[in-house]
């Protein structure tokens, strides 16, 4: 599996030498869109971050994860894995550092740990997908959209917890 | 998202201003410190593959696998549009080997062309596509588990499967359920 990401490199090059494109400039180019593209980003990022921050900062993540925590085990998700599925959606590199704490604390083996790398590696960061992707548009109504991902993405963490018990 | 982030924003707000006042700046501070952070991580993923990206561009590749994936992308996303699909294309298939990173600026500039057909519907479904994450394989997730000695740091690659599949089809079922009901 290591090799998918050379092989899909040397196809690419070996290809655009067969068509004679001017590879260093080419390349330049990409970057340069990708430069671009990152500064349109960075407003929403911040906006987004300083929720983020304040969010947990207040206190009322904590107060929230409490609230739902007896909730989420009735439904077999895990006390432990409460935050991480508050934080998913929100942000990925808030969960990543999470999801990191809990396979530190818990030890990679243990059920909790790998029922909390299922449920990180099956959902994504829903608000900041949809900042990204619309960012600048003038697409409106996305709240059915999110609502269903929404609902998916919590359906299938209580799977994921439930088949963690069996695999 | 603007319902959402004043909501939060403002009952955060209140709870800090009644529990501590004086930390309010420097966490405003410290969430903005991690955006330019995030947003530096960000480029390094996009120079990378954006850099490809033109590459394949440029040298007809990516317009040869849209090609391949075009009758598929067409009953899909209902687009006819030759550079909306290859974006699409390419979205997809980075999606399915894990690139999440990959796959972010093509799913932008996908939505951009769809935005020119005025097809909402397919830029909808795309994120609801996109959001509930189709990748096959979480190398991420894997990496962290061999770096804290798991035994078999790959045993959860089936377990992901089943659930980002679950995800995916529930959440595009739903999509398209409640597309039909409120328009």
């Amino acid at each position: 599996m290591a090799l998918i990401v050379p092989v899909i490199f040397i196809i690419v090059f070996a290809f655009a030498v067969i068509k004679k494109v001017n590879v260093y400039e080419c390349f330049t180019d990409g970057i340069k869109e990708a430069f671009n593209f990152t500064v349109s980003l960075l407003p929403c990022l911040a906006a987004v971050f300083m929720m983020c921050a304040l969010f947990e900062e207040s206190g009322l993540s904590d107060l929230l994860t409490r609230f739902l925590s007896p909730a989420f085990a009735f439904l077999g998700i895990p006390e432990e894995l409460t935050k991480l599925v508050l934080i998913k959606p929100f942000s990925g590199s808030g969960s990543l550092a999470y999801l990191n704490e809990i396979i530190t604390m818990y030890g990679a083996d243990s059920y909790i740990a790998r029922c909390a790398c299922v449920c990180f590696g099956s959902s994504e960061t829903v608000f900041y997908i949809s900042a990204v992707y619309f960012a600048g548009l003038k697409v409106k109504k996305l709240a059915v959209p999110i609502i269903c991902v929404l609902a998916a993405t919590f359906v299938s963490t209580v799977i994921a917890c439930l088949v963690c018990r069996i695999m | 998202m603007n319902v959402i982030f004043t909501a939060v924003f403002l009952s955060s707000l209140l709870a800090i201003a009644i529990c501590a006042p004086d930390r309010l700046l420097s966490s405003l501070l410290g969430g903005a410190e991690n955006s330019v952070k995030m947003a530096i991580t960000l480029f390094c993923i996009y120079a990378v593959w954006m850099g490809l990206s033109k590459l394949a561009e440029k040298s007809g590749l990516s317009k040869g696998m849209a090609r391949g994936l075009k009758p598929l992308s067409k009953r899909i996303f209902k687009t006819g549009g030759a550079a909306a699909n290859e974006a699409l294309a390419m979205n997809i298939s980075c999606n399915l080997l894990g690139l999440g990173g990959a796959a972010t600026p093509y799913a932008v500039k996908a939505i951009g062309e769809l935005e020119k057909e005025g097809n909402s519907y397919a830029q909808k479904l795309l994120f609801v596509i996109n959001a509930t994450s189709i990748q096959i394989l979480p190398t991420t997730v894997i990496a962290l588990r061999a770096s804290a000695g798991s035994v078999s740091p790959s045993d959860i690659f089936l377990p992901s499967l089943l659930c980002t599949a679950v995800s995916t089809f529930l959440a595009v079922l739903l999509f398209v359920i409640g597309n039909k009901l409120w328009r």
